[in-house]
């Protein structure tokens, strides 16, 4: 069984990682993702059929649990949206790269039944990667503007709440926005080829 | 591209955006300078923008489809170990995981013999429509005593998870075996008849699969045993139904989709009745993919392969690759598209299958094999023409009010529309179009979209796509006028500025689908929505001019009165009756002229 971690552990990987230290953020990850994972698993069982999960009421859940709110800063809760961002691209990445590889093996266009409830529309995990690669070429010229559509497309935050991640006005979020959105809109339908 | 450059850019651009076009194209001029590469760069980007904005690029949240996965068994770790004990079972080891739950490998302590154990996952368990699934599958399968049937040994809960035991079969499923590849007709006789005689016996009992596919089909490793598995879709056909209904089973978490659909019916496909027939359907769609090495059925997308399904004929094997005549025929007729000329029993086409199976043996017995291979056959006469049914009936009724329309020789001026010339010419143009649907459930797609064909409820949360095609090359322009106490206005659905590329002109025998990506949302004000189509031999600058409405923000709505008024007096003007043929799906429409207007109507009721 995976140990609940303190809550004090996490408020203090939250504050080493946000203090610069990216081993911390290693150790972060393995914890926010399970208690996601338990969160949304216990999630589906409580609720009725037809409710939708959602991403943020879950992240927010999450954090409550997880972070001691007595030592509450902006910051942390920033950064613990900051990870779980990474956690939902990543699960999605990894999903569409097995769906990917599913294809390739050859077989319907579909996936079967007994897989269905668990896969991304198909013609969606091809495009899913390569705004992931994309993505990546974007973090290299361009961190902060790659961060925003992570926190935004990935992580559903709103602008205010990225706005808060990442210390920027609201204004800054629209528009690296509207010029990352551009540029991978170009990246992905070849219509900028350099 | 350096970060240096692309700060470059983006500083431009930011400012850039906010800009009308006038003022915009001035002011990239100013900052770039004599700097041709950093204009082109900014000025794609801003091109960029304006496309992403049309196509609402990623205005979804991806995040929404990942929150589900994190339920899902990729992120489900196992719930039983080796050598655990499981009520009366112990568990062997695990065989994988399924939408569904865990499979083991166990033994049953009580009749000593190795079983397969699905375990369904506690959170499925709570999920009363898969529950039902599963509670269907033990109730019909085991119902049902036929050696090519699995056949389950028990149905029950330990410890709070329900489970199912089955026949374990050490093989593959027809999906692995087949990997893209032919195989013989030996091989192809061998399996279909085990799979017909297993449908036989499930229609005896009167219940129908609905769900063959090779997926479904398992290969015993040992002796080549066929096993049919998963009825849990099936139905007893005293319970009529529609696909509406097979289709919601489809359905799973928002954002994300479905089961196979390449081997569903075309009245499967097409919200009618089903009944045993469509089994004989699959079963013909999985030989004839045994044939060829592919399927018959098999579009770019959901919505191309339902409409394959529905309207195209299949290529006969023998076009493909060297088929017995026989083996050919006997396909063939079992996907014929409808149900009352395929074999109407599993008896049937297992009587065929047989006889074929006798030549088959006595011809590797005399090594005679060149009787069963022929070259593809002349079979212009048995693809008969199907017989255009056109019914519409129901909650939605589409009417096509028709208007044709005279020539129109020059585009007329907004406000002076009435400029016409008579004819000159016996031209004609014609159009052929059909409607899909999607419906929507919370801003979101719910089960599969299908084509509109007979009755369907048209429910506010429906949206639609158009498919038009023409034999001639042609310009294309598609208004919709909502249902107006006033003037009415219109929105301009086609072109746009990204679909087509942004063009107007759809070549010849082109299919183009509008919205390309999107789906058309109505208000949900009742009363008539017309799509009105203009198809014309020359290019119309007012309608081509409307593009720059386009756009998701105000879904094309033109709010100018006078333009509205123009486009209302243009379309008015412009009418006479044109010529239509209805299909099952496909609308037909001829005009004399160089130019048709018809408006295609859809009712809310």
């Amino acid at each position: 069984m995976a140990r609940t971690p303190a809550q004090h552990e996490i408020t203090q990987l939250l504050a080493q990682w946000r203090e610069g230290n990216q081993s911390a953020l290693d150790e972060l990850y393995p914890l926010v993702y399970d208690e996601l994972h338990r969160l949304a698993r216990r999630y589906m069982s409580r609720e009725r059929k037809g409710h939708t999960l959602q991403t943020t009421a879950l992240i927010n859940e999450a954090y409550v649990r997880l972070v001691d709110q007595k030592n509450v800063a902006w910051a942390n809760r920033s950064h613990f949206f900051a990870i779980s961002a990474q956690i939902m691209r990543r699960i999605l990445i990894d999903h569409a790269r097995r769906h990917q590889y599913a294809k390739r093996g050859g077989g319907a266009q579909q996936v079967s039944l007994d897989e269905a409830a668990t896969v991304v529309m198909p013609d969606q995990s091809g495009e899913l990667l390569r705004l992931d690669e994309a993505l990546k070429s974007l973090a290299e010229m361009d961190p902060r503007r790659s961060q925003v559509v992570e926190l935004r497309y990935f992580g559903g935050l709103n602008n205010e709440e990225i706005a808060g991640v990442l210390q920027i006005s609201e204004n800054t979020v629209t528009r690296d926005w509207n010029m990352a959105r551009a540029w991978l809109y170009q990246q992905l339908t070849g219509s900028g080829a350099n | 591209m350096t970060p240096e450059r692309w700060h470059q850019i983006s500083r431009i651009f930011k400012s850039a955006i906010l800009l009308d076009n006038e003022a915009r194209a001035a002011y990239v001029d100013s900052q770039c300078g004599r700097d041709e590469s950093l204009r082109v760069e900014v000025e794609k980007l801003i091109d960029s923008h304006g496309k992403a904005n049309a196509d609402s690029f990623m205005e979804g949240v991806a995040a929404e489809a990942a929150a589900p996965l994190l339920t899902s068994d990729e992120a489900r770790p196992e719930i039983l170990n080796k050598g655990q004990p499981f009520g009366s079972y112990i568990i062997l080891d695990s065989l994988g995981s399924g939408g569904m739950g865990e499979v083991y490998l166990a033994r049953d302590t009580r009749l000593d013999r190795t079983v397969a154990l699905k375990v369904l996952s506690p959170d499925i368990s709570q999920d009363e429509r898969r529950m039902q699934r599963f509670r269907q599958e033990a109730k019909v399968a085991s119902s049902l005593n036929q050696p090519n049937i699995l056949t389950v040994f028990e149905f029950g809960e330990v410890d709070g998870l329900i489970f199912l035991a089955t026949e374990f079969i050490d093989g593959e499923t027809l999906r692995d075996h087949l990997h893209g590849k032919r195989l013989g007709p030996r091989e192809i006789v061998d399996i279909s008849i085990q799979v017909l005689a297993a449908l036989d016996a499930a229609h005896e009992a009167r219940i129908v699969h609905r769900d063959i596919k090779p997926e479904n089909v398992m290969l015993r490793r040992r002796d080549g045993v066929v096993k049919v598995l998963d009825f849990g879709l099936a139905k007893v056909t005293e319970n009529r139904y529609t696909t509406a209904e097979a289709v919601t089973e489809f359905r799973t978490a928002p954002g994300v989709i479905m089961g196979t659909i390449n081997y569903m019916s075309p009245e499967q496909a097409q919200a009618s009745e089903i009944d045993e027939r469509t089994d004989i359907w699959s079963t013909g769609v999985i030989m004839y993919e045994m044939v060829t090495g592919k399927m018959p059925f098999r579009g770019s997308t959901t919505s191309h392969t339902i409409v394959q399904i529905i309207e195209k004929d299949p290529v006969p094997p023998a076009k493909l690759v060297k088929a017995p005549v026989e083996l050919e025929r006997i396909v063939m007729k079992a996907i014929a598209k409808k149900p009352s000329e395929r074999y109407q029993t599993a008896k049937d086409m297992l009587a065929d299958l047989r006889s074929f199976q006798k030549r088959v043996e006595m011809d590797a017995e005399f090594k005679q094999t060149s009787p069963l291979i022929t070259q593809t056959q002349d079979d212009v006469g048995r693809q008969k023409k199907r017989v255009l049914v056109f019914a519409v009936i129901g909650m939605l009724l589409v009417t096509a009010a028709i208007f044709a329309v005279n020539m129109w020789r020059s585009a007329p001026k907004a406000g002076n529309p009435s400029v016409t010339t008579p004819a000159v010419s016996p031209v004609e143009r014609t159009l052929t179009y059909w409607i899909t649907v999607q419906k929507f459930k919370n801003e979101k797609p719910y089960q599969d979209p299908f084509t509109l064909a007979g009755e369907i409820n048209f429910e506010a949360g429906y949206r639609i796509r158009v498919n038009v095609r023409s034999p001639q090359q042609g310009y294309l322009y598609i208004l919709n006028e909502g249902p107006a106490s006033g003037a009415p206005e219109y929105n301009i659905v086609f072109p746009t500025p990204t679909a087509n590329k942004g063009s107007s002109l759809l070549p010849a025998d082109q299919m183009i689908q509008i919205p390309e990506k999107t789906w058309l949302k109505f208000d949900t004000q009742q009363g008539v929505e017309k799509l009105w189509l203009v198809f014309s031999e020359n290019a119309l600058p007012e309608l081509d001019s409307l593009k720059q409405f386009a756009g998701t923000q105000t879904r094309g709505l033109i709010t100018d009165p006078s333009r509205n008024k123009a486009i209302k007096a243009f379309l008015d003007t412009h009418t006479s009756k044109p010529e239509v043929e209805k299909g099952e799906t496909l609308t037909t429409v001829k005009a004399a002229g160089q130019l048709l207007v018809y408006a295609i109507k859809l009712e809310h009721h």
